[in-house]
């Protein structure tokens, strides 16, 4: 287990007042982050641009030295012992960088192995079987620059797991791929964690893909952890209240005057959107038997008539709303 | 130990298929090398060579004094422009891989430094024993001595190549380095002109690249048999240069680390 408490990070920047002088500004990138990841678990990290996933990956993955806080793996404590952690963690980024574009995927895996001192016996069977994995091992050859960006992609996971770690930090793995190659490579995210029992730590960009990954979320906002909880329980805190997409036929300004009417009625703090077909109902109180009878008791004919999810975007994109405010 | 050999043998693969993937590349270190030498020898050519200042120099082995020049400065010139390349790996993003591994630092830039030495020279190298079989009798050399004089060149060339890979991958402007080390060690380490022949400050400049040293000794075994007793000098020398080429790289790796993991930045300078 990945275990996180309190863990800070300041940076000292120059500031140059003139040619001459300059002055030291304290920026405090994280400020006490707490987390864990169990093995076969896949973990999300979100929060918008410059909110502190980026330095807490490089924190975690030793790379940056934390200015407070402690975190272990597997209770090896990582700010005392790296070199330890290191064989036990790797990293997958995403995009085409971070690869020997003139060596073969074949010769990039062995290099990476080599650092990770494996021996050559295993070496030749973890590629190759990281290769048949990820579907390059046909290819293995082949000069990596002649691949496309999605083989690339695929060859990014076999690196990320040469040295067979047991925690793995996935940071926008599928940014600039198609949806089909992105759907392979969830499936195979799936796969590391469930069956091959490796903790994942991932942040994303695309909220649908950490929706679908995700076991549990953890999302930071200027450094700070702003919530934590799985996609049902991040969307309950945000979302309280019940919505329901409703529409009959011949839909217009009076029907939805009379429905707002009747809403407050029933519930004086519901309210109503627009959507692109009819409207969104939201109340305190069950809607769906509100609004069919609205219907009926008006004599409309119901076109639409369903209780809506608030996605895990919603409920992001709300949460990230209020932090700003 | 054996996790260590086998960092430096990855590297030292891996840069082998990353800079040397195409043959020809093996004609351009040996052409201007040669264009260069040839220059040089045709401008001596005019001239009357006899010097009181180099005894043993002479308009019979100009030619072998130059070719021993170029041979050297081929070994630490290729160190350079590998040197330069591999500053490359930080804005590429594999560094941080490298350094996301518990691979030994060291070892990295040793492997890198073992590879350029060996491949780049190779075609030149040939080419000058060849040169020399041709003009054996101008060869006045001690064999044993000049075998371990070379190979001590060799491992200075190995030293100052691991040093500059170490200020190439943490300098944020490589160019200027490649600019003031490249083509000034031509000139002052002695390669044409003859250090002894320069003016005060070039001789004091000169002192600064370890081929300066290890040209001089190379030269004197094999146009002047200099026995192991007459090099002494040449060997506290060279002794004194890896410690510190060695040494200096080491804690360099350290500050690096300490300084990357503090601020994030492999920039240090």
């Amino acid at each position: 287990m990945i275990s996180v408490t309190n863990l800070s990070k300041t940076y000292e920047v120059k500031r140059r007042d003139n040619f001459w002088t300059f002055h030291k500004e304290k920026i405090h990138a994280v400020k006490n982050v707490s987390m864990r990841i169990e093995k076969g678990e896949i973990i999300g990290l979100l929060g918008i641009n410059g909110a502190g996933k980026t330095t807490t990956i490089k924190m975690l993955t030793t790379l940056l030295e934390p200015t407070a806080g402690s975190y272990s793996f597997d209770g090896i404590d990582a700010v005392e012992y790296p070199q330890k952690v290191k064989k036990e963690i790797n990293m997958i980024a995403g995009g085409e960088r971070m690869l020997y574009w003139r060596l073969s995927a074949y010769e990039n895996l062995w290099y990476y192995g080599q650092l990770y001192g494996i021996q050559n016996t295993v070496l030749k069977e973890r590629i190759q079987s990281l290769l048949q994995m990820v579907g390059l091992w046909e290819k293995a050859n082949l000069p990596v620059e002649s691949y496309s960006k999605g083989m690339k992609q695929r060859l990014q996971i076999a690196r990320g797991l040469i040295n067979n770690p047991n925690y793995v930090f996935m940071d926008e793995p599928t940014i600039g791929l198609d949806a089909v190659i992105t759907s392979e490579l969830h499936q195979q995210v799936k796969e590391l964690a469930r069956k091959q029992e490796k903790g994942i730590l991932l942040t994303s960009h695309y909220l649908a893909e950490v929706e679908e990954l995700c076991d549990y979320i953890y999302l930071l906002s200027n450094g700070e952890m702003l919530i934590e909880g799985t996609k049902k329980e991040l969307t309950d805190y945000v979302f309280t209240r019940k919505q329901c997409a409703f529409s009959v036929k011949g839909m217009d300004k009076q029907v939805e005057e009379k429905l707002f009417a009747a809403l407050r009625e029933y519930d004086t703090e519901g309210e109503i959107s627009e959507m692109d077909k009819g409207v969104l109902v939201t109340s305190e109180r069950e809607l769906t038997a509100f609004l069919a009878d609205f219907a009926l008791r008006e004599g409309y004919v119901i076109q639409e008539l369903y209780q809506k999810e608030p996605s895990l975007e919603d409920a992001i994109m709300k949460l990230s709303k209020e932090a700003k405010q | 130990m054996i996790t260590f050999f086998k960092v430096v043998w990855g590297e030292a693969i891996k840069q082998h298929r990353n800079y040397f993937h195409s043959k020809t590349i093996y004609i351009s270190l040996f052409v201007w090398p040669l264009l260069s030498f040839v220059t040089a020898y045709y401008g001596y050519l005019p001239f009357e060579i006899e010097t009181a200042k180099i005894g043993y120099l002479n308009g019979e082995n100009i030619l072998i004094y130059l070719l021993l020049g170029y041979m050297c400065m081929s070994f630490f010139r290729s160190l350079v422009q590998s040197a330069w390349n591999f500053s490359f790996e930080r804005q590429s993003g594999t560094l941080e891989y490298i350094y996301l591994s518990p691979g030994n630092r060291f070892a990295v830039l040793l492997g890198n430094a073992l590879s350029s030495v060996l491949e780049s020279m190779i075609v030149m190298l040939v080419f000058g024993i060849f040169l020399m079989f041709l003009h054996k009798e101008v060869l006045r050399m001690q064999l044993g001595t000049c075998m371990v004089v070379f190979c001590l060149m060799m491992l200075m060339a190995v030293g100052w190549g691991v040093f500059l890979n170490a200020c190439f991958l943490f300098s944020r402007d490589t160019d200027f380095l490649f600019t003031i080390l490249e083509e000034p060690m031509e000139i002052f380490a002695g390669v044409k002109v003859p250090v002894i022949l320069f003016p005060g400050w070039a001789k004091i400049i000169s002192l600064i690249f370890p081929l300066t040293y290890a040209l001089e000794a190379v030269r004197e075994t094999v146009l002047n048999e200099a026995s192991f007793y007459e090099l002494k000098g040449f060997f506290f020398i060279s002794m004194m240069i890896l410690v510190l080429l060695f040494g200096g790289t080491l804690i360099t790796i350290q500050i690096v680390e300490k300084h990357m993991r503090k601020t994030g930045n492999a920039s240090l300078f």
